[in-house]
This record gives C-alpha cells, structure tokens and sequence, in this order.
C-alpha cells in the first residue's frame, strides 16, 4: 500500500524529484572527473531509465502521444471532420438503440424502493397465462410472509364515460397499488388500503393526468365532481402525477378499486370465481427476501390453493418471480428481438469503422515521410503502433462525443413524437455512458488496429487491408439493404393484398357476457336477438359467432410437432356461418352443423403439413381427449397471427357452454360505419348493464399494419445510412487510389490507352472486394432473415424480388462512388502530370 | 588513480549490496559507488546507469529515504539512509542469499 501512495507522491511532485535526480547524477559525474574517469554516457537517457523505476513512463509517453495525436489531427480537419461524422453516425445508432433497451428492460422505475418490486405469473410446465384469480390474490396477499404487498391490476375493456363519443380505458386496481409505489397525487388524493378497500364505500374513481388535461382541460374542480361509467355514477378523488410511473408501462385514462369492481361491472363473478384468471400480479419482497425463498413460500402457497380449488390449479403449477420494478417485464421473444436490432445496429458500426479505416490507410501512404523520418531517428515498430493507436482513440473519443450527442438527440425528438410516459428523459444515465465507452474502444479497435499494424510495420501501400475494408462494409450494408427491402415488401404486401379474410367491412361486436355474469343459455338468448336483429338492419350481409374475433384482445396459440418441426396453431371456436361472413373459402368438405361435436375444421397450411398428399378429410384428430374428424378445409387467414405467414389454423364448432365468451361478426355492404350505434342500441334493449365493445376490423388491421410499416420506415433509414457512409467512404477510397496512380494513369493514357481500359485497370483492385462482400452479405441475410418470417406477412425470407432490389440500389451506388472521382481524373491534363516533379 | 579491471555486477545482487552498506550510515550516490568498489576489492564497479535507477526503485520501494546533506566537496548533495523496512529488507535478502550460496555449494563440493 505504502508504495502505491509514494509512487503517487512522485508522480505529482515529478519535477522536484526530477531535479533532485538530475543533480545527484550531475554530483556522482563531478566527482568521477576529478577522480580521473571519464565516463560520459547519455545523460539524459540514463535520466529517463532512473525515472522508468517510479512506474509512471506509460503516462509520459501517452501524453506526448496525445498531443501529437492533436496536432496530427488538427492539421487535417477535413479529415477529422469527415472521420468523427461516420463515427458520430455508427455510434449514435447504437446509442440510440441500447437507449431504449436502457429505458424498457434495465432502467429501474422512479417509484419507491423499485429494486423489490416483482410481477408474479402463473406458470406449470406445459401452461402459462399472466393472469390469476382475485381469490388466490387475496390468498397470497393473506399468507405470503416473504412478500410485504401484493398488488393487483385487472384489465378491462374501454368503458363509457357519460356520453363520449371516444371510449376511456380502464384498470381496477388493488388500494394498495399507489402506496406501495409512494405514487403522489398530482390533484385531490389517490387509494389508499384504508379507505378503498370496502365495497360498500362510495364509488370512487382516479383519472390520469392525461385524461384530466384532455377531457376537462385541466380543471382543478374535477375533484369531488361525479362522471358515469357505463351509467355507473362515481366520484373522481383525485389525478395522478404528470410523470407517473406505473407497473408494466400500463396507463389506462381511468383507474377503480377492485373491490368496486361487481358495482360497474354488473352481474360479473371475476372477484369470487376462482377459476376467472384475469387480474395480473405485482409484489413486493419483504426486506431482505430473496426472490429465490419467495419463489419457495409461493409454491407451497399454491399447492394449499390445490388442495382448496382443484380444478382451477394447474398441476405442478408455480409462481414465476420475475424483477417488476422496470417499464417492461421482459419476456425471452422481447431478448430475440432486442438482439435482432442489435445485429442490425451494430453492423452500421461496422461500416462507419470498415470506412474509416480505410481512410486512415489510405492517409498512411501520405504520411509515410513523416513515419519514415520518426523510425529513422530511432522510433521502434512499437512506439509508432502505439502512436497510431492513440490517435485512433482520440478519434474515437471525438466520435463518442458526437454519438452521445446524436443519440440522444434522435431520442429527444423520438420522446416528443411519441406517447411514452413523462418520466422516461432523454438525458444518458450511467449505463448508457459505460456502453457509449465500450462502442467507443470497439469502434476504436474496428477501424484503428489494422490501418496501425499495417503502418507500423510500414505495409501502408499494400491493397489487401484496403480491400478487406471495402468488402466488410459492402457486406455489412448489403444485409441492411436486404432486411430494409424485405420489410418494406412486407409492409406493401400486408397493405395491398388479401389477407385470406374480409376485413374491410367487418365489424366485431364483442358484449363479454360472461364478465357480467351471464350463464350459457341467457347469453344464446342475447346473441339470438342480437343476430335476428342486426341481420333484419339494412345493409348488412352475414352475421355470424366466433370466440376469438379476429386481432382482438385474446389469442389462443399452441405449438405441435409435425414430422420434426414445430408447428404453430391458432384454434377458433366458431358458428356454422362464420366461414361465409368471414369470407374465408371452404375448399374442401363442408362447414359445420350447428353445435356439431366431434368435427374440426382445419386450414389448408395444417392439412398440407399434417396429410401431404393425403385426402385430409375424415382424417382423426385429437383435442383434449376429444376424437374428433376433419370435415372440411378452409383458406388460410391468419385472423389472430396477420404478420405469420407460418401459422396455421383450426376451427371448432361452438358449443353452448362456450355462448358466454361468444362475439358477434357483421359484414356490411359498404363501411360498417352506421353499424355501431344501431348494434349499441340493441345490446340496450336487451340489456342495459352490458355495454359491448364494437371495433371495425379494418381500423384494426391498418394499426397491426402500421407497426410494420414503422419498423420498415426505421431500417431503411438505417440502411439508407449505412449506404451512403459506404458509398462516401468508396469515393475517398477511390479519389485517393486515383491520385496516387496519377502519373501512372497519364503515362498509360499518353502511350495511347484507352480511357475505359485505364479505368479498369485503376478499379480492378475493388472489383473482387465488392462481389466478395456482395455474396458474404447476401449469404448473412439469407441465414439470419429467418428469424423475421415471423413479421414478413407471408413474404419469403428469400424473397427473390428484395434481395435483387437491395442488391441493384448497393452496386449502382458502389458504381457511381467508384466511377465519378475515378472518371475526374481521366480529364486530367497529360501533359501537365507527367511534367510535375 | 588506475582504473582495474573491472567486473559486471551479479544480475539482482545491487539493491542488497546498497542496503548492506548503507548499514553503517548514510551516504551519497557517488561514495556508494566507490564503497562498493573499494569493498569488493576493486572487483566489482557500479555503473551510473544501474546504480540510480535501482536507488530510484529502492526509493519507491520504501527501503531508503534521500536528505539533503552536504558533500566532502562542499556541495549540497542527497545522502541515501536505510528505513527501518530496508533493514528488514536485507536481513530477509541476506538469509535468502546464505540459503542460495549454500545449495550451490553443496552441489559444488558434492557433484
């Protein structure tokens, strides 16, 4: 320890150490003079060996590295301009990318003690769902000794608020959940354990700070006033904060407790059926818990839960804990994506360093004098590296700042454009800085080592590291080019072909009955009338029952071998005449008898898979110990998987005990946009405590659609980038080659070549690294592009037409980088080039 | 005074050589030189270019501290002393040695 802080003492008192040592050596040479010897070495050098023993010569030389680096740098500017704007580029991407990574999965809520929040899912090894009944929250909630609170979110769908015209969305919520998240009141109070957990208290309701500004602009006296939702008269208490950090990023418009739920919803037995999975858990560890010995607790927990409902546990079924405290509870398929654009950002790096060291090669041959001067005057191979390295840092250094800068600006401007909730800032935390350091020394060993090796070892004029350069970033903005191309076609596709069901008069009309309580034979009398009466209403052509509409809220899916490979089915529930409102073909057999058992339905993708070259009718097919026979083949339309072009379907006839959780389909003969108040008005005349959710499918289609066609919006820009770096970085390249072969090139020309020959012969050195770096990012996206079918709407992941088209935009832009500067020099004046020098 | 012939320096032996003769008081660089010179009987000649680096190294170590004196020619000049460390130092150098020596010379006598 002792010896560190010396060496520390002699690093800041350097100069007065250093005189000391340079006036002991002066004395010990006095004194061997006058002693007759005369032993004259270097004294400075000797100096410098004495000084090597306090540790600190690394220090020395990198600061006189850095200030040449400096100098170096700031007698090019263009250079250095041009340098930290490719860097600023490929580091920006990748902070702007890890940014929001940073803010969904790692940033940790700004609410209290966020650290011990957990979200609580069911799961068994062959079953999973994110919900649980209320009982069994009240159950943890009563008998969880590792956990200090249980909270509960139940998700309902958009209520009526007096008479809008725009529905609000809604979440019942346990009255612990604002004070175990020390959530302040913006405006009058939130829940509070005390006085929201009785049923019987007055109704009351918390509005959003958003909700508040838009549909009462801000008035301060919404406090105490009464609003009706879906007729149910409530007290608004108070608003919450403008930043307002909820659990799993959920922020409906209007917050209710959970004990007041039977009020507005009539008739329904969510908070007493303990077979009603609906409400999403959240916890928090009591001090000192590990996750691990509330996993423990909440397993014996649930095997009790078993024993008092054993029909609504699964067997072997678990609590999974999972860190709650962030805006997203990340799942293993958000990991897959968040690596995926990683892949793509990270390869933008690559062609911002693939360039810049290519520059900085070509720069080398510039600088070979003054590297030749410094090894002549006794620099070793390592000294120069090292200089050259150091530079490259400095660079890098320059470009990280600007990145940071860049990146941060692109998610400002992303913040205000976008509905993200107030708390998220623009401004880096502490791990974006780490990571922008990181990219930094990537970045820096990307682009720096291999121009440094090739300059220390004085190899500057050799093509191979230049042509190695070229190729990797030809490579890496072909698979940009490719996944860009795939998705815009996947975009195009979605938008302008036929998705295999009608959807663009097509209205949902979804009453939840079995929310509010319905048994099966009231519900089959509600649709009855609902269905006479809509089908007796002018303008519409086919009504029908299905139990998952189509994008709706819930999606069944499971997963099933076929001859190896894993196949993805989406099961339906549905009347007989769902085929032909849907507009889905029957292509082989017939649709269903109504409420026929035993007989299924599939689509052509199963029956192809399932039977190739098999009649599929009156094949067996099994389902929950049910036999049941395929009595016809229907067209595919992926109603619940729009983007999967690999899902397959299976349709079963609906039986009576399914009516409650039925949905009616209308099809209209020109936009259903009459429909909804007509349906609305019925639903009342049957029941006036239901309020159906009526949603356009079409509408909904266009939002599914638009995702995509943001995200195919983002990776061409991307890959637009990534293109024209290259394309800057190939002109360089290519007006340097130019100049350095000038009189070569006028020698040619004067013996009487012919341009386009001279032009070859020049550009031959790039021709093998471009086609090289063609096929090598051709063959990447080919290979990796397979994780994206699930997104391309049925468009191949080889889809010939995109990777032609990627290809095509690439080389043309390679050609014009290539042919102008190199076209600029064949004007040269003769004459003149062969006189210079 | 005629330069003898002299001999390099048993690689390492230095540092040991210093304390052991800063044992007996302190001394400047120069007479450190010269009285490891004289004691080896003129054997062995401490070059400027090994002698202060390993005195910069001892310094850093803890083993000597440097003050200010004042020279046989009048000169201000820093004096080398042991530290209390230094002289653990060399006692635990000193073993080591005798230990090392020993071996060599059994296998000497006996090989």
């Amino acid at each position: 320890m002792g010896e560190i802080f010396r060496r520390i003492r002699y690093l800041i008192n350097r100069r007065r150490f250093d005189a000391e040592l340079e006036s002991d050596m002066e004395f010990h040479r006095e004194m061997a003079t006058r002693a007759g010897r005369s032993n004259f070495g270097n004294t400075l050098r000797m100096r410098e060996q004495a000084r090597e023993a306090w540790g600190w010569t690394w220090l020395d030389r990198l600061i006189q590295d850095l200030r040449y680096a400096v100098r170096i740098l700031a007698r090019s500017p263009g250079f250095t301009l041009m340098a930290v704007l490719v860097l600023a580029i490929g580091i920006g991407v990748n902070v702007a990318a890890f940014t929001v990574f940073d803010v969904v999965a790692l940033e940790t809520l700004p609410v209290r003690d966020p650290g011990s929040l957990v979200r609580l899912e069911r799961r068994s090894p062959n079953a999973y769902t994110d919900g649980a009944p209320y009982t069994s929250l009240l159950f943890y909630q009563k008998n969880a000794k590792t956990l200090s609170a249980v909270m509960g979110v139940l998700g309902v769908p958009p209520v009526q608020v007096d008479d809008d015209i725009q529905q609000a969305s809604a979440s019942f919520i346990t009255p612990n959940y604002f004070t175990e998240l020390g959530t302040p009141a913006a405006l009058g109070r939130l829940f509070d354990p005390t006085r929201d957990g009785d049923p019987i208290a007055s109704p009351s309701v918390v509005i959003s700070y958003g909700f508040w500004q838009r549909r009462f602009g801000g008035d301060a006296s919404v406090v105490g006033r009464i609003i009706h939702i879906d007729k149910k008269p409530a007290t608004v208490v108070g608003v919450t904060p403008y930043a307002f950090a909820s659990l799993g990023g959920q922020r409906p418009d209007i917050w209710m407790p959970i004990v007041q739920q039977p009020y507005f919803i009539e008739g329904s037995h969510t908070l007493t059926d303990p077979g009603d999975s609906a409400v999403r858990l959240w916890g928090r560890l009591a001090p000192g818990v590990p996750a691990m010995t509330a996993g423990q607790e909440l397993r014996t927990l649930t095997d009790e839960l078993r024993r008092q409902h054993p029909k609504d546990i699964w067997d072997k079924e678990y609590i999974q804990i999972s860190p709650g405290g962030h805006m997203q509870v990340m799942q293993p398929e958000m990991y897959q994506v968040a690596a995926m654009v990683a892949v793509l950002t990270l390869l933008i790096l690559v062609v911002a360093c693939a360039n810049l060291g290519g520059l900085m090669l070509a720069r080398a041959v510039t600088r070979e004098r003054e590297i030749g001067i410094r090894v002549a005057i006794g620099a070793n191979r390592g000294r120069i590296f090292r200089q050259l390295c150091t530079e490259s840092l400095l660079l890098a250094l320059l470009g990280a700042f600007a990145g940071l800068a860049l990146g941060c600006a692109v998610i400002q401007i992303a913040l205000t454009k976008m509905d993200t909730p107030k708390w998220v800032s623009a401004a880096p935390d502490w791990r974006v800085l780490l990571f922008t350091v990181a990219v930094m020394f990537v970045a820096a060993v990307f682009f720096g080592l291999m121009p440094a090796l090739q300059i220390a070892r004085q190899r500057q004029h050799k093509t191979i590291a230049r042509q190695v350069l070229v190729g990797a970033q030809v490579a890496a903005s072909c698979v940009l080019l490719i996944v860009a191309c795939l998705l815009v076609r996947a975009t195009q596709h979605a938008l302008y072909t036929d998705p295999g069901f009608g959807y663009q008069q097509m209205l949902s009309i979804d009453p939840h009955l079995g929310r509010h309580g319905y048994a099966p034979a009231a519900a089959q009398a509600y649709f009855d009338q609902m269905q006479a009466r809509l089908r007796a209403t002018p303008g519409v052509l086919s009504v029908s029952l299905v139990k998952l509409p189509p994008l709706g809220h819930e999606v069944d899916r499971e997963t099933t071998e076929i001859a190896g490979h894993k196949v993805l089915i989406y099961p339906n529930w549905v009347e007989p005449g769902f085929f032909q409102t849907m507009n889905i073909p029957i292509l082989l057999g017939r649709t269903f008898y109504p409420r026929e058992k035993n007989a299924v339905i599939v689509s052509q993708s199963f029956a192809l898979q399932q039977w190739p070259h098999q009649n599929p009718i009156g094949q067996r097919l099994d389902r929950d110990d049910a036999k049941s026979i395929v009595v016809g083949v229907a067209g595919n339309a992926h109603i619940n998987a729009l983007s999967d072009d690999d899902a397959t379907e299976q349709y079963w006839s609906a039986q009576p005990d399914d009516m409650p959780d039925m949905a009616v389909l209308a099809r209209t003969a020109g936009p259903p946009d009459s429909l909804p108040p007509v349906a609305k008005s019925i639903s009342e005349s049957l029941d006036t405590k239901i309020f159906p959710e009526i949603r356009p499918i079409k509408l909904l289609y266009l939002d599914k659609v638009s995702g995509i066609e943001k995200a195919a919006t983002a990776v061409s820009l991307i890959g637009m980038i990534a293109v024209l770096v290259s394309g800057i970085g190939i002109v360089g390249l290519v007006t340097f080659t130019v100049s350095q072969r000038l009189k070569e090139i006028a020698i040619r020309i004067a013996l009487g070549a012919k341009r386009a020959q001279v032009l070859s012969a020049v550009l031959r050195q790039f021709s093998w690294p471009v086609v090289l770096g063609l096929v090598t990012g051709t063959g990447i996206a080919a290979a990796a592009s397979k994780v994206l079918r699930i997104a391309l709407y049925g468009i191949n992941n080889l889809d010939p037409l995109s990777y032609a088209g990627a290809i095509f935009v690439l080389v043309a832009i390679i050609a014009i980088a290539a042919l102008l500067p190199a076209r600029r020099a064949l004007r040269m004046d003769v004459a003149k080039t062969l006189h210079y020098d | 005074m005629v330069d003898t012939p002299k001999s390099g320096m048993p690689a390492g032996a230095l540092p040991m050589l210093i304390l052991r003769v800063l044992q007996y008081g302190s001394l400047h660089g120069y007479a450190l030189a010269q009285r490891i010179h004289i004691l080896s009987s003129e054997v062995l000649a401490v070059e400027e270019g090994l002698l202060y680096p390993t005195l910069q190294k001892m310094l850093v170590k803890g083993w000597v501290t440097a003050e200010w004196g004042i020279s046989e020619t009048n000169r201000k000049v820093r004096f080398y002393r042991l530290t209390p460390e230094g002289r653990k130092h060399l006692k635990a150098e000193l073993s080591e040695y005798d230990r090392v020596t020993q071996a060599i010379q059994n296998i000497l006598r006996t090989a």
